[in-house]
């Protein structure tokens, strides 16, 4: 708060003043006063009117400096009212008031955003378990019944989990609530299952898998990492090379502080501008519209999951020769629970 | 023959399930009312329960709990709720597997069958008339008479074996292989059985494992 904007501010006042001064002098002089009287009551005049005016300043210079202050160092500037004294002013008082007032409004906003989205979430989850009830029904159908349905039946089906997965994770990903659970894990056993998952496609694809991974640990939620592993394995065969033989390697690095787990392919590789970009929300880039069924959720989901769960994850890739994706997990002894 | 129990309040996967089941070689038992399961099935005799987590009226992780209670009987957990805390939930109330919907079929069978392996404690003895069959060490003996199996062919041949006298279909061998982190291909598979043939004919098992076109083996 400047000190010259504020006297600029109260212009009129000040100008009101010294006009009522002057004027109160010219009132003396025509009564003819004594000039010692009229030199004590300017002086008078002067010290009073100084007195109000650096009063007033300092007393709104000390509340708006706190405020600004205050929210200079605020991160949730919203919370400002939680740190701020009552003002002992009048107009401040009535700011104070409305800046309460409005802070409640939002917070209650936000309140019932904050349930409706949670009511979504749950109900999507809810959903999630329902819909999977007639896709398990149908894959034991099938089964049973494989001399009327090939593979491409099943194939569908898998499709469609992993399209219902898709959003689960979706919602798990973009909620602030904490529903997964670090564990120490073996690799391989996530590996398999996700192989196991893909085996008919990647068989059908002709695709070698090559998994070099032995009994490597990593602290971490399987089934958020099976997720994980399952998209990154699903984006290998779908962006494979029509004309070599499709490699998917997997191997494990295991460091004294870190684990590096690398999923490794040869397929159409990513252009050099959109690598930067395929952790983004929706962005498809040249390869999804060449393939013109990516949505463009898929690697953002992973993305976020793997912050979530504390793991890094990096992509390289050269066009037209390969894509790797290095997911880094930390040792850490504070998450061994059991 | 071993009896399995299903608690499952769905009725197409629990018939689908029994049919799986029985096909594979199981005696099945079926509830179809779940108002007090527990009650229901204290004389029911059976070696293993395959429960789902969502059952009207209870919630299958407490019915879980209780029936430890009273019974070691193992116990698979199937649910379409995929999630880490419930597995833990459960593993920790007692069941001795976790399995989410939808589920691999053969994958189920294969972990119903560890589970009675585990009970059986029949790891390494396991009998091909009188061949004795060890898959720890990949060899097969007859007397004195000794086979040595790779890591493949011994997985193809105790697949086949633990389901003799039925039709075992390409796409299991393929599902049992992955499932021991052995991730071959079609061709690779063909070579695994065609060699298996080869030294089970030089060990004076001859044609013992058929071929039925456009269904599978057959181990005789």
């Amino acid at each position: 708060m400047s000190f010259k904007k504020y006297l600029l501010d109260k212009t009129v006042q000040i100008t009101v003043s010294i006009v009522g001064f002057i004027i109160a002098i010219l009132m003396l002089n025509a009564f003819k006063v004594e000039n010692d009287l009229k030199i004590a009551l300017t002086i008078l005049f002067f010290l009073v009117a100084t007195f109000n005016v650096i009063f007033d300043y300092f007393r709104k210079y000390k509340f708006y400096k706190k405020i600004l202050n205050a929210l200079d160092k605020l991160d949730k500037k919203y919370l400002i009212l939680e740190i701020l004294n009552k003002p002992n002013f009048y107009d401040g008082e009535i700011f104070y008031q409305i800046l309460y007032d409005i802070n409640k409004s939002m917070i209650e906003n936000v309140k019932e955003y904050n349930l409706s989205i949670t009511d979504f979430k749950e109900y999507v989850e809810m959903w999630i378990h329902e819909v999977k009830i007639p896709v398990a029904s149908l894959t034991l159908l099938i089964h049973n019944n494989r001399n009327m349905f090939d593979k491409r039946y099943i194939e569908q089906i898998k499709k469609l989990d992993n399209y219902i997965n898709q959003i689960l994770y979706f919602v798990r990903s973009e909620n602030a609530e904490k529903d997964y659970l670090i564990k120490e894990i073996e690799l391989q056993k996530i590996i398999k299952d996700v192989a196991l998952k893909n085996k008919d496609d990647l068989l059908e694809n002709k695709v070698n898998l090559e998994v070099d991974v032995h009994n490597e640990k990593v602290l971490t939620d399987s089934k958020w990492l099976e997720f994980v592993l399952n998209q990154i394995i699903n984006n290998s065969i779908k962006y494979k090379k029509n004309n070599n033989e499709p490699i998917i390697k997997i191997s494990v690095k295991d460091e004294k502080d870190k684990v590096y787990l690398t999923i490794w392919d040869n397929g159409i590789g990513i252009p050099k501008n959109d690598i930067k970009r395929v952790f983004d929300k929706s962005f498809t880039g040249e390869n999804g519209r060449i393939m013109a069924k990516s949505t463009g959720m898929g690697l953002y989901i992973v993305k976020k999951l793997c912050d979530k769960l504390g793991h890094k994850i990096i992509i390289e890739s050269e066009i037209h020769k390969y894509t790797k994706i290095t997911i880094i997990f930390y040792k850490n002894d504070f998450y061994k629970v059991d | 023959m071993k009896k399995i129990l299903i608690i499952e309040d769905e009725k197409i996967i629990r018939n689908e399930l029994k049919s799986l089941l029985e096909n594979s070689g199981y005696e099945v038992l079926i509830i179809e009312k779940f108002d007090n399961v527990k009650e229901n099935i204290k004389n029911m005799k059976f070696d293993l329960i395959l429960m789902d987590i969502n059952l009207p009226n209870k919630n299958g992780e407490i019915l879980l709990k209780e029936i430890r209670k009273e019974s070691n009987v193992p116990i698979i957990m199937v649910t379409s709720r995929v999630g880490e805390v419930d597995e833990v939930l459960s593993i920790s109330y007692g069941a001795d597997d976790y399995i989410t919907k939808p589920y691999n079929p053969t994958i189920l069978l294969l972990r119903i069958q560890n589970i009675f392996k585990r009970m059986d404690n029949n790891m390494d003895d396991l009998f091909y008339d009188n061949i004795s069959v060890n898959p720890q060490k990949g060899i097969l003996k007859q007397g004195e008479k000794v086979l040595e199996l790779t890591k493949n062919e011994m997985i193809i041949f105790t697949y086949l074996l633990s389901n003799r006298g039925r039709i075992v279909t390409r796409d299991d061998l393929m599902t049992d292989l992955w499932n021991n982190n052995e991730f071959i291909n079609d061709n690779a598979l063909t070579v695994n059985i065609s060699r298996l043939r080869n030294k089970l004919q030089n060990f004076g098992l001859e044609n013992r494992i058929e071929t039925r076109k456009g269904q599978g083996y057959k181990l005789l």
